[in-house]
């Protein structure tokens, strides 16, 4: 997978996953509340700040952000085109920067391509954020949230079986391919039609083995007592510990302000 | 162990009465009135040839036919005194466990102790007994301190002894066992193996193992089943079915390699039936004890052993004197080299040095046979054959192209690969459609592409099949489907990993005439191979690779000669060779590998007739 869990000691990896998970959703309400780009730089450098902290895997974040390029551009454009002068409450970001068709239609706005940078900014905002929260969080502490947090046992199930079985199918399609190839196979063919038609030989297969490793799993799942009774036993407790009070109490304050800021101080509009 | 009288009823673990099963859409039943009791605390074996019913009974058993497999079920089965059609199979997993053959689908954690709980969580067992029950089976399976690993990262022998620990964590009073062997090699089998001898003696569990291979449970089963065609044909004693050869082949039932020499003697009247020796020891005790009533042996045997094809039923024939045979097709094919090898080093992107320092050279027509311990090399070798992997450095030269140079693609027109798993490659809606693939790839058109289909399937009999649905078929069907699907395109070279693995012993005999027939044809064969019987029989050359290296290379008997290496290397030499390492004082030090070398020693003037 792209990102998985990166075993570690620092105070994110110590937290308790509902902590986490009232801090993610924290960090959205709080960057959704503003449409200033200042304010999303600010927000996310504090991300940033907190990626930095558990040494995040800078390789993968650059292999993340490289493809996205062409959407960030584009976004901009977009939003710089679209947006309505009427839209923004401030008078500076009505201002018309330039026509891009004669006869003053379709103006690019100031506001607009903040607006644009806002939603570059969000966006960043929330890759860091999750990438943090996937790497400090392990499986495990995925489903204890899902289960304290009363959905039925079948989602976890389905999740670690899920979880589980990425490598094994993984294996399978290479292990497909190479038969595939040996019978010569040529993945290069030209054209939307001729690249789908090569992948025939091995998407066929792979949907057929799969049917049928889920076959015998849901046999060896009966076996094993599965769907016996609606629960399980945990096999975990997660606890609060000091930490997790403190912390969240930070994150309740920083939401707080960031109302009062917003609504009171009607800072952070365009 | 003391039965008591009293229990009578509570004695017998299994009960099956008159039971028959028709899996929907079937037109012939499964299983056909059976009738079987097992007692509590004894060793099972169920054998017979694939398509006979063995794990559809052992599907009856745990309750998953009819509750999950629809179909036609009569008859009564009761399992530790619980009637299996009232009792969900949850419930019944309790008393018995069934581990299948695949281990892949059958560990459902992503680390061994999430796996092994995941039974006793279902049962809302306590957390503290959870833990202890866990690390209590974990130690039974041999995998002790495994809790925290990814059972993904385990090897496939772990594995499967993994699938056991997750029923046996429920502390079932009878395992059934379905093939757990089949998709191992030979170190996994003997783990489980082994796995299984402890659990005999550390409890009182009742085992009821469907297993093809025989040679190392002879003596450990109390009773062998065996089911011929959905009905139960035989039980009895393992031994005793085990020296009635003639019974054995009718059930498509792999012999013991000694038992044929003892057949042979049984035919001349030399020997009762209860004498057929079923080890080595009593292979070898027999062989010195007639030796000197009625051998010819004084050393000009050479002369006298018979090379001949092993077809069940065929006499053993005068035949053309083995190395000379051997010799005049080296002769014949010397001009042409069909692989040739340079210096050959691989490692994977993971830094792994897989290959090292590779030199070989493989001449047109022969039949290598590659073999080693899983991890030797053996697969990454053979793909570097057909271009699916390239050398780090040195060079792999095919039929005078470069693999470097060439795409597998390219590469697929003379060399063909036939992978382990047939279902990795078959797509197509019929058999025929199938056979077509590789010939449209090669960019062959209308006429060339019919005729050619239509001698492939008739040269590996597959004609009856050409509009058949290749998944509705067998997997002994489905392995030669894929071994055609390359044959269309007639390669110089053909690589056949595993051909053999979950075929019963007609499956086996099947494959290797025609393997034999293409080799005849001159065609060059690489085969990689678990099986040393096979390996022995039918190969020219054997390649012994060891950590990326090769460790032996010659003719069979001589690669066999070298005991101590291939122990060492974890390779177990045919049961012939062993037997003949032990009568090394009277043959000397190069080992028999077929029966009818060591019979030859016995050869009178008055011929025996045909067998």
């Amino acid at each position: 997978m792209f990102i998985e869990y990166l075993p570690g000691e620092t105070l994110l990896h110590r937290l308790d996953v509902r902590t986490k998970m009232l801090g993610f959703f924290g960090f959205i309400i709080i960057s959704f509340l503003f449409q200033d780009p200042k304010y999303q730089l600010l927000i996310v450098s504090l991300t940033g700040l907190l990626a930095f902290w558990i040494k995040i895997p800078l390789q993968k974040i650059r292999g993340m952000l490289i493809p996205l390029i062409p959407i960030i551009i584009s976004i901009i454009l977009i939003t710089g085109f679209t947006f309505a002068p009427e839209r923004f409450d401030h008078v500076s970001s009505q201002t018309i920067l330039f026509y891009a068709l004669p006869g003053e239609k379709l103006g690019a706005t100031v506001g607009g391509f903040m607006m644009g940078s806002t939603f570059i900014f969000r966006l960043f905002g929330m890759m860091i954020a999750s990438s943090v929260l996937i790497l400090t969080t392990s499986m495990d502490d995925f489903t204890q949230f899902f289960q304290k947090m009363k959905m039925p046992v079948e989602v976890s199930m389905m999740l670690t079986t899920a979880i589980r079985f990425i490598p094994t199918l993984d294996k399978k399609r290479r292990q497909i391919l190479e038969a595939q190839r040996a019978r010569g196979t040529k993945f290069n063919e030209k054209g939307i039609i001729g690249s789908i038609r090569s992948y025939i030989p091995i998407m066929v297969p792979l949907f057929i083995n799969s049917i049928m490793m889920a076959n015998s799993l849901s046999m060896a799942m009966l076996n094993r007592g599965y769907g016996l009774t609606r629960t399980w036993t945990s096999m975990r407790e997660i606890a609060f510990a000091p930490r997790d009070y403190w912390v969240m109490s930070f994150i309740v304050l920083l939401i707080t302000l960031s109302f009062f800021v917003r609504f009171r101080l009607h800072l952070g509009v365009l | 162990m003391e039965t008591l009288e009293n229990e009578k009823s509570q004695a017998r673990a299994i009960c099956l009465k008159n039971l028959s099963y028709r899996y929907p859409n079937a037109v012939e039943p499964s299983l056909k009135n059976i009738n079987l009791d097992v007692e509590k605390g004894k060793f099972f074996l169920i054998m017979g040839s694939t398509g006979a019913g063995k794990t559809t009974l052992s599907l009856c058993l745990n309750g998953l036919i009819p509750q999950l497999l629809e179909g036609k079920l009569t008859g009564w089965v009761s399992v530790a005194g619980k009637d299996v059609g009232k009792t969900a199979v949850q419930s019944l997993s309790k008393v018995l466990g069934l581990v299948l053959q695949d281990p892949e689908t059958q560990i459902i954690g992503r680390t061994v102790e999430e796996d092994t709980s995941f039974g006793p969580r279902n049962f809302l067992v306590p957390l503290e007994e959870i833990k202890q029950r866990v690390n209590q089976t974990l130690e039974k399976v041999r995998l002790q301190g495994y809790n925290d690993r990814l059972s993904e990262e385990l090897s496939g022998g772990e594995k499967q002894r993994l699938a056991i620990a997750g029923v046996l964590v429920m502390e079932p009073e009878i395992l059934v066992l379905d093939e757990p062997t089949s998709e191992l090699d030979p170190v996994g089998r003997s783990e489980i193996y082994a796995t299984l001898a402890d659990l005999r003696r550390k409890k009182d569990l009742t085992i009821i193992l469907v297993e093809h291979s025989s040679e190392e449970l002879i003596y450990r089963a109390d009773e062998v089943v065996v089911l011929n065609q959905g009905e139960l044909v035989w039980r009895g004693v393992p031994s005793e079915l085990f020296r009635n050869l003639p019974l054995l082949r009718q059930w498509g039932i792999k012999p013991l390699p000694v038992s044929q020499i003892g057949w042979d003697f049984y035919e001349k009247g030399w020997i009762t039936l209860a004498e057929i020796p079923l080890d080595i020891p009593s292979a070898e005790g027999l062989i010195r004890e007639l030796l000197p009533k009625y051998g010819r042996w004084q050393g000009h045997l050479q002369g006298q052993a018979q090379r001949q094809v092993q077809v069940p039923g065929q006499g053993f024939g005068a035949g053309q004197r083995k190395d000379g045979l051997f010799q005049q097709e080296l002769d014949l094919s010397k001009k042409e080299i069909a692989v040739q090898i340079k210096d050959l080093n691989y490692q994977y992107n993971s830094d792994q040095t897989a290959l090292r320092g590779i030199n070989l050279m493989i001449e047109a027509g022969d039949f290598v046979a590659l073999i080693g311990q899983n991890g030797a090399g053996k697969t990454t070798l053979a793909k570097h054959f057909n271009g699916l992997l390239k050398p780090t450095s040195g060079e792999v030269i095919i039929e005078g192209m470069n693999t470097l140079k060439y795409d597998t693609s390219d590469l697929s027109k003379t060399v063909g690969y036939v992978f382990q798993n047939p279902d990795h490659q078959i797509f197509s809606a019929t058999v025929e459609k199938e056979l077509e693939f590789g010939l449209k790839n090669a960019g062959f058109k209308g006429e060339e592409i019919k005729e050619r289909v239509e001698q492939v399937l008739q040269y590996t009999g597959l004609e009856r099949y050409r509009n058949v649905h290749p998944f509705s078929l067998g997997k002994g069907e489905r392995q030669m489907i894929a071994v055609a699907s390359i044959l269309v395109l007639k390669p110089k070279v053909l690589i056949i990993d595993e051909p053999t693995t979950g075929s019963d012993w007609t499956g086996v005999q099947t494959m290797m005439a025609l393997i034999r027939k293409l080799h005849t044809a001159g065609t060059t064969i690489i085969m990689i191979s678990h099986d040393m019987d096979l390996v022995a029989q039918y190969a020219k050359r054997v390649i012994v690779l060891k950590e990326g290296g090769v460790l032996l290379d010659g003719t069979p008997k001589s690669v066999f000669s070298n005991e101590q290496i291939l122990i060492d290397s974890a390779i177990v030499p045919p049961q012939l060779c062993r037997l003949s390492f032990q009568l090394e004082d009277i043959l000397g030090r190069e080992p028999f590998i077929e029966s009818s070398e060591f019979t030859a020693m016995f050869e009178s003037r008055e011929q025996s007739g045909c067998l």
